[in-house]
């Protein structure tokens, strides 16, 4: 989130707003000292139920959206890093992030809709996930479970988070919102092997960016 | 033992039992929103009132049908029904017909619905961004249509 403010007091333009959204169940008490630490001056949402990730059928984090001045959609769904970051130490420590997006990023604000990495309607609408019946209902599953976790129903709230996983398995945002609310915590084993197995089948925990280095 | 990293588990469920609604109150949850009915329908599904249609989806009865902006579904006959000499607009057809998806706990009185097939083509066909309402840290009500004439990154992310 720091980075996130440097670059937006980077850009340091009236015309460009950024919104970030934390998709945290647990809501202020782990997204809030994480958002106040980098005295943000941007918008920022506590996005209990992950409803933005829901209408833009994001399923993982980061994801991002760029909408130009009409309202179009010319950037979406991609590994959304302002820079490189490494998880963990030793063997099983890997890189991830990219050094490409803010310079893209930038380019657009600046250019408009003459940047290299506007994309046209075709792409951009290639590159929306298509959820069907299943993952819709996941969706309307994991804020039913999230309600009767604010009013106090533990038994119910387990019930529709696991009917939420189990529609809609390519949620990471899901499966992982679940694991943060454990002992073993969302980046432990399964969260390995989960993203081993996502790999091994060949799908892509993050859709690389096709951004070229400048 | 150091704390597992994204690890909070004592926040799992923090929350004290309390009623989701009055005793013979429904619960609807749609587009992020939560909204409480006084009166429904007996029997089976979720029979609304027809004048509490516009808080739960926006959309309202015309002569033309079920409209909310320029969108209309033409009326179906089995949208508004009688029962217990009252009359109800059944929502849960309403969904059924125009292939809204929804999940709902009928013991607890509560139904939560995904967005409706027809509200997403703008930005499955079109890309145009997607409508939506949230509140922001400071209280401040986002909406989509607050940032036309600007740029907008919306990025996610998570403490976890």
């Amino acid at each position: 989130m720091p980075v996130w403010q440097r670059v937006y007091e980077e850009i340091n333009d009236p015309n460009f707003v950024l919104i970030c959204v934390a998709e945290d169940t647990g809501g202020e008490a782990v997204a809030g000292p994480i958002f106040d630490a980098a005295k943000p001056t941007y918008i920022q949402i506590v996005d209990v139920d992950h409803l933005i990730s829901s209408v833009f059928n994001f399923v993982n984090v980061p994801s991002a959206a760029w909408i130009d001045e009409e309202g179009r959609i010319v950037r979406i769904d991609e590994g959304t890093y302002s820079k490189v970051h490494q998880f963990g130490e030793g063997d099983t420590a890997f890189l991830f992030g990219n050094d490409v997006y803010t310079p893209a990023l930038k380019d657009w604000v600046a250019k408009g809709r003459e940047s290299v990495h506007v994309q046209n309607r075709q792409s951009v609408t290639g590159n929306i996930r298509k959820h069907g019946v299943n993952e819709q209902k996941a969706d309307a599953a994991f804020r039913l479970g999230n309600l009767f976790r604010a009013h106090g129903e533990g038994e119910k709230a387990e019930h529709y988070w696991e009917l939420a996983r189990t529609l809609h398995p390519e949620s990471i945002n899901y499966f992982r919102q679940n694991l943060t609310l454990t002992e073993e915590g969302s980046g432990g084993q399964s969260f390995m092997k989960k993203r081993m197995e996502y790999m091994e089948q060949g799908k892509e925990y993050y859709r690389p960016l096709d951004i070229a280095k400048t | 033992m150091a704390k597992a990293f994204g690890a909070f588990p004592e926040l799992r469920h923090p929350f004290e039992p309390t009623p989701i609604h009055p005793a013979g109150h429904t619960t609807v949850l749609y587009q992020g929103r939560t909204i409480q009915l006084s009166a429904t329908g007996p029997g089976d599904g979720l029979l609304i009132r027809p004048e509490d249609l516009a808080s739960v989806n926006g959309f309202v009865l015309k002569p033309e049908g079920a409209c909310f902006q320029d969108l209309c579904f033409p009326l179906k006959d089995n949208w508004l029904i009688e029962r217990g000499g009252k009359t109800w607009f059944d929502l849960t057809t309403f969904a059924n017909t125009v292939g809204q998806h929804f999940i709902a706990d009928e013991a607890s009185r509560v139904w939560s619905f995904a967005e409706l097939p027809a509200k997403q083509d703008n930005m499955l066909v079109n890309g145009m961004a997607p409508d939506f309402e949230i509140v922001d840290r400071t209280g401040n009500v986002i909406r989509t249509a607050d940032y036309r004439g600007k740029k907008a990154l919306i990025v996610t992310w998570s403490s976890w």
